[in-house]
């Protein structure tokens, strides 16, 4: 019988060695989701990107002249609009005093690097320089000047790992600007597509695409993207709407992290994963 | 042969932080090359085809846990990856493989697996067309890692000290 099996191993210890470490991966994959794995995953990315931050400051010196001259351009922009806005900011203030209503639209921002990027074309992630003790949690969306980045998935003390919109484990509710369409919007490993919307919905190439209020991850309008066209229109009900987004996520290089994980309770239930996960970790 | 194995490990670093921060400048609409992909062909074929496979599950682990990638995708198809690369470990061939475009070949066939892999362990919509993201994903980034590959022929040892 000994003999058996070291023949078996002599001949064939590749293969068997292969299907073992296969075997170990597939199950690995499964884990996924257990909190040792998660620390584990937190504790290596910690580690790795503070070596990786600083590599990242010295690449990122090289654009700093270009970044301050389109700055300079895009404040001088800013500052004519600001001007135009202030004057409609004064109307408002005096219209929502009338009302009694309340100001709800300053949100807190958290300012970060990208350190590194995984730019896989599934698995799109970027790790930022900013962690908890930043206040960063799982759940808060990720933004720039342009729009959405993407949604911070797992955080240590001093950094973060964040979902960009192209990754195929983000999906999210979003909305057609002009005509209120709302849909799901998630990346196919190809193109970032709002999925399932019926034929007889009102969506135009060029129309603005931001999150929508019906989101229980993100529920506050930011801007993600334009639509660029439509697809799977000769069969069906429904219509699949491409988007290209606003944000370069190979240019990207510093973002800001709006410091909120928005609750969603229905029926006792929390809709938001994320806000689910806190609870979670804090009892 | 010892000191590759422990060179194996420590050049793995040193090379995730330049895919992780220098590669993405050099993106081309969007296509990334793999440079571990090409340290990994490299020591399959050095160190032999079980070394390799080893080799690509554990830096498929560390990829996947430094990168926040989906746990064990990467690692399935580094590990398969390495298993093919070992396959063009023949003592008698290696020099000529290493100092010809061969190699480059070699490394955009376990490229192309190991992107194909990965996508398909990721799960890619299935309704997006089959023939579009082999090539998207793994024809056009596996292209682009065969050229780096052209780096180890440049710089490979004209008579090996090993």
């Amino acid at each position: 019988m000994f003999r058996f099996f070291s023949t078996v191993w002599e001949n064939f210890k590749e293969y068997i060695i292969l299907v073992i470490l296969l075997i170990i991966s597939l199950i690995t994959m499964s884990l996924n989701q257990k909190p040792a794995a998660r620390k584990v995953r937190s504790l290596a990315f910690g580690s790795f990107a503070a070596f990786t931050s600083v590599i990242s400051d010295v690449v990122n010196i090289g654009g700093l002249k270009s970044d301050n001259a389109s700055l300079r351009k895009l404040n001088a922009e800013l500052m004519l609009q600001v001007n135009e806005l202030r004057k409609y900011g004064i109307e408002n203030a005096e219209l929502k005093g009338l009302l009694g209503l309340k100001d709800t639209t300053n949100l807190p921002l958290i300012a970060g690097t990208v350190v590194s990027k995984s730019l896989s074309r599934s698995q799109g992630t970027y790790t930022l320089n900013i962690g908890k003790k930043n206040g960063v949690e799982p759940g808060m969306p990720v933004i720039n000047d342009h729009g959405l980045v993407g949604i911070v998935n797992s955080t240590s003390n001093n950094f973060s790992i964040v979902r960009t919109l192209k990754n195929l484990d983000l999906k999210l509710t979003v909305q057609d600007e002009r005509s209120r369409v709302e849909g799901i919007m998630k990346w196919n490993g190809a193109d970032l597509v709002m999925i399932d919307i019926p034929k007889t919905y009102d969506i135009e190439p060029g129309d603005r695409i931001e999150t929508s209020q019906l989101s229980s991850i993100v529920d506050i309008p930011i801007p993600v993207g334009s639509v660029i066209g439509l697809s799977k229109v000769e069969t069906g009900i429904f219509n699949e709407v491409k988007i290209n987004p606003f944000v370069d996520f190979i240019k990207t290089e510093h973002v800001f992290v709006v410091a909120i994980v928005e609750s969603k309770i229905e029926d006792g239930e929390q809709l938001n994963f994320y806000k689910r996960k806190i609870s979670k970790i804090n009892k | 042969m010892r000191s590759q194995y422990i060179w194996s490990i420590v050049l793995f670093f040193p090379l995730l932080i330049v895919q992780t921060t220098i590669v993405p400048l050099i993106a081309i609409h969007g296509v990334v090359p793999d440079l571990i992909m090409v340290l990994l062909v490299y020591y399959s074929m050095s160190c032999g085809q079980i070394y390799g496979t080893v080799l690509g599950f554990i830096y498929g682990l560390l990829f996947d846990l430094i990168t926040g990638s989906l746990l064990g995708s990467t690692m399935l198809s580094k590990t398969l990856a390495g298993f093919i690369a070992g396959y063009f470990s023949n003592e008698n061939k290696r020099e000529n493989y290493f100092k010809s475009y061969i190699f480059m070949l070699i490394v955009f066939l376990c490229s192309v697996v190991d992107l194909v892999v990965s996508s398909f362990f990721s799960s890619i919509d299935l309704n997006t067309s089959l023939v579009r993201l082999l090539f998207e994903q793994g024809i056009l980034p596996g292209i682009y890692t065969a050229v780096l590959g052209i780096f180890v022929i440049m710089f490979y040892p004209k008579r090996s000290i090993s």
